[in-house]
């Protein structure tokens, strides 16, 4: 069998097969994260298959994750291959389709390589022990003298006596359960892990148009939907008349459901002008606020103050120090804005349901869909193919239910498809927010207390709580998070709530570092003793040769810390300013994500979230008005080109012997206030509130 | 009124002349590599090659293409290896110049347009030709770095 029919087999059939739990993939099931933040993602089934091997030596793994940019199909194919000792091309990665993956929470938070990849390192060091048992009896000698390479168990003394695992196997069924210490390779014994790979494994599909994104998944007869969406939000229908819709050519019905208004065609064309024929009255919701309303909304509406960092006394803190200053920071609402508009297409055979949907959340979709027609969810198939770009805007993924409900309506498979402008407007925005800091020091710039107070708009629970603790070394400290109304739909977004906060706290370090005298560098290495905090900030200093923020003849440079989803990262940039110009020539960052499984994957990531970053930095903001979005679509929203983009060069700085972290996100949390402080660096001036050309 | 075109060297019906050439090429000839994005010519995801020239499909009709030569993604190579690639293709291949891979068939397409005209373009050309394709992961230095390879090494076919 070539590796994708053994990706479609059941892994049932197979000699070995490697099971486990499934919470590994976020631990957040336990702490009620998914419940805080969905309304569900609670497991079905406790166990699954991780791992299977076939007959002919093939592996197959199963994830429940989601490939949507991360390169995460070639990192967890190298961490199974390099634990099995077979080829990487011997091994199929199955994400993202509920009936054949373990359940999954969801893909977000940078948790795939650092939990589900740790999984199946595991799995994977189960099954070779499995076979090494098998080799054992068969070879008669013990195991210690026997060693695993290329899909063979070879005595060491004999290497000639090589059984490849397809005859080991032949003629087996075992099924293991993932042991809890099996001996996984160290470092100095990977044969794939931390190596440069010529490619990644599904670089062919991507650079020849197969890969098959939700956008394109048309089966036969499907129809084309088009949903008559309110144009502000808020919006009620007050008269509804589709009754020249329904004349149209190519249409095949109209659906008014009252929260579901659609025109289905037999082409996209026919839906298309089906529903430009469609008549309806909205009524606008009143009195909403603007974009201009939102600094002080975020304050005036601000509950549930947390206090996610807390120690010592302020007023001795404040006390103690011989300088106070105190800022405010702005970050406006920006859209995620992937590159493939969100799709669904939902095929009902008898009370079986299959949705195709570019989620990040099949399993979280799976259960909604289920309890929006009232079935098992073991009826209900959701399977996420590839998706083009998330960032979180992904999670949420109304689509699948509106694809459902039509379909059943039709008694067909429907398509139901976003237009560029209908992604940007019914999607989660990365929320508003505005951060206070209040902070004390002495004449050596030692800080003595940190008084932080950030209002992020949003609903969630949790919104905006990471990275709003200090890393630096700070006695008297109170930071609290305050979650605020939200006229925008916001919630995730890469680096959630860290990349903000850490531009407030590293854009306030700046302000310390000029306030007392002190080179950015040298006043943050005051404050940090954390040996993983210095050497990110020592590595990115010295790779970018800084030399201080101040370069003359427009230039500037900029430097900041952060850490997120576990990693260390550290960003230095240098800019130039011409009038409302802002030209960034290069980016130096030092990442310690522990060990870096696939480094050319890791730097891709790093590279990405920087220029994601310079986005948000200097350009994007969401502006609406009266419910209204005013800019939806490309022509007003402005995101980095190629040409905005500077020459990225990154290090990383871990240990291999300690465990992988995320490396999608950590990029964007130090970068803002990184460009800000070089911003002062050309300029003087400081940038307390994003984006910065639109305050040049 | 139905109208007859060259799509990858082969002779297709569309059904009248008005048609998105975006649309009829996705939907009606399942040639599903090239993608929507914008629907506004803004982003280049939808970029194929008319007659070796980019051009984007989204705001073109099938009646004004109709007397060329469309060559999409799926026309480029034949794409069984990545020994059988077109260079610029096998470029994006080595350089790892793919995140979620949404808008690279779009961004091969325009390079191919380019390095047919310019086949030794500049990395300041390359740039200026690629400014109006989007790449939301922001994969634009391996992308920059994947034509510049394909450019000095023949990229131009």
């Amino acid at each position: 069998m070539t590796t994708s029919e053994h990706a479609l087999a059941s892994p049932s059939t197979a000699p070995l097969r490697i099971v486990g739990d499934v919470t590994v993939g976020f631990p957040a099931s336990r702490t009620g994260y998914g419940q805080a933040t969905y309304g569900n993602t609670q497991p079905q089934t406790e166990r699954a298959t991780w791992i299977a091997v076939w007959a002919d030596g093939g592996v197959t793994a199963y994830a429940g994750k989601v490939e949507y940019g991360q390169n995460i199909r070639t990192g967890l194919a190298i961490e199974v291959a390099d634990e099995l000792r077979v080829g990487l091309d011997d091994v199929e990665v199955v994400l993202g389709d509920t009936d054949r993956v373990p359940w999954d929470m969801g893909t977000f938070g940078s948790q795939s390589t650092a939990r589900v990849g740790w999984q199946l390192r595991k799995a994977a060091a189960t099954a070779r022990e499995a076979i090494m048992a098998l080799a054992s009896d068969r070879l008669d000698l013990p195991v210690s003298d026997l060693e695993a390479s290329a899909g063979e168990v070879r005595p060491k003394a004999d290497p000639s006596r090589g059984i490849s695992y397809a005859d080991l196997l032949a003629g087996q069924s075992i099924e293991r359960e993932i042991a809890e210490r099996p001996t996984v390779f160290g470092p100095s014994e990977f044969t794939l892990m931390g190596r440069a790979q010529r490619q990644r494994v599904d670089a062919l599909d991507r650079v020849t148009g197969r890969a098959v994104y939700s956008q394109d998944v048309l089966p036969q007869g499907v129809l084309y939907a088009s949903i008559l969406r309110p144009p502000a939000y808020g919006a009620r229908p007050t008269r509804i008349d589709l009754s020249a819709a329904e004349r149209m050519p190519g249409v095949v019905r109209v659906v008014d459901e009252g929260d579901l208004i659609a025109v289905l065609g037999e082409s996209d064309e026919a839906a298309a002008l089906g529903a430009r024929a469609a008549v309806i009255d909205w009524q606008l919701r009143e009195g909403q606020p603007s974009r201009f309303d939102m600094p002080a909304l975020l304050v005036a509406s601000g509950v549930d103050g947390y206090a996610v960092q807390e120690a010592g006394d302020l007023d001795e803190g404040f006390r103690a120090a011989s300088s106070v200053i105190e800022s405010t920071y702005y970050i406006p609402y920006i859209a995620p804005a992937p590159m493939e508009p969100r799709a669904a297409v939902a095929v009902w055979e008898g009370d079986r349901l299959t949705v195709w949907a570019g989620t990040q959340r099949p399993f979280g979709i799976r259960q909604e869909l289920a309890a929006a027609f009232g079935i098992e969810e073991s009826r209900v198939r959701v399977i996420a193919p590839e998706i083009g770009g998330g960032f979180g805007a992904k999670s949420p993924y109304g689509l699948a239910i509106e694809a459902a409900r039509l379909a059943k309506v039709a008694g067909q498979s429907v398509r139901v498809a976003f237009t560029r402008v209908e992604e940007t407007m019914w999607s989660n925005f990365r929320p508003a927010a505005i951060v206070r800091i209040k902070s004390g020091f002495d004449a050596q710039g030692r800080i003595t207390a940190w008084q932080s107070d950030a209002y992020h708009s949003g609903e969630r629970v949790m919104i905006g709580r990471r990275g709003a603790d200090t890393p630096y070394d700070v006695p008297h400290v109170r930071s609290l998070v305050y979650r605020s109304d939200s006229p925008l739909p916001s919630g995730s977004y890469r680096s959630l709530g860290a990349a903000v906060n850490h531009f407030a706290r590293e854009a306030h370090m700046d302000e310390i570092a000029e306030a007392a005298g002190l080179d950015p560098v040298e006043l943050r290495l005051r404050n940090l003793s954390h040996p993983r905090f210095r050497r990110v900030l020592e590595t990115a200093a010295s790779d970018f040769g800084w030399s201080g923020s101040r370069l003359g003849e427009g230039r500037g440079a900029g430097i900041a810390l952060g850490i997120d989803v576990g990693s260390y990262v550290a960003t230095a940039v240098e800019l130039s300013v011409t009038g409302r110009d802002v030209r960034v020539h290069r980016v130096q960052a030092s990442l310690d994500c522990g060990l870096v499984v696939n480094p050319e994957g890791a730097l891709n990531q790093m590279e990405g979230s920087i220029v994601m970053g310079l986005g948000g930095t200097l350009f994007e903001a969401s502006d609406f008005e009266d419910g209204r979005l005013l800019n939806a679509g490309f022509a007003r929203y402005r995101v980095p080109r190629i040409v905005d983009t500077p020459r990225i060069d990154v290090r990383f700085v871990g240990d291999d012997t300690d465990p992988s972290t995320g490396a999608g996100e950590p990029g964007l949390v130090p970068l803002s206030a990184a460009v800000t402080g070089a911003v002062w660096g050309a300029t003087g001036v400081r940038h307390r509130e994003l984006p910065v050309t639109r305050h040049l | 009124m139905a109208i007859t075109l060259n799509v990858n060297g082969a002779r297709r019906e569309a059904a009248h002349g008005e048609r998105n050439l975006l649309s009829f090429l996705r939907f009606d000839l399942g040639l599903t590599g090239t993608k929507y994005g914008c629907g506004e010519g803004l982003c280049g995801a939808c970029t194929v090659l008319v007659d070796g020239q980019a051009l984007r499909s989204c705001m073109t009709t099938v009646g004004a293409v109709a007397g060329g030569e469309v060559t999409t993604i799926e026309g480029l190579s034949p794409g069984t290896s990545v020994e059988d690639l077109h260079p610029v293709q096998r470029a994006f291949v080595e350089e790892q110049a793919m995140q979620c891979g949404y808008c690279i068939p779009g961004f091969i397409m325009g390079a191919v347009g380019l390095l047919n005209r310019r086949p030794d373009a500049s990395a300041g050309e390359i740039r200026e030709a690629l400014a109006e394709h989007m790449c939301r992961c922001g994969t634009y230095q391996r992308i920059a770095a994947a034509v510049e390879r394909a450019a000095s090494g023949g990229g131009a076919s």
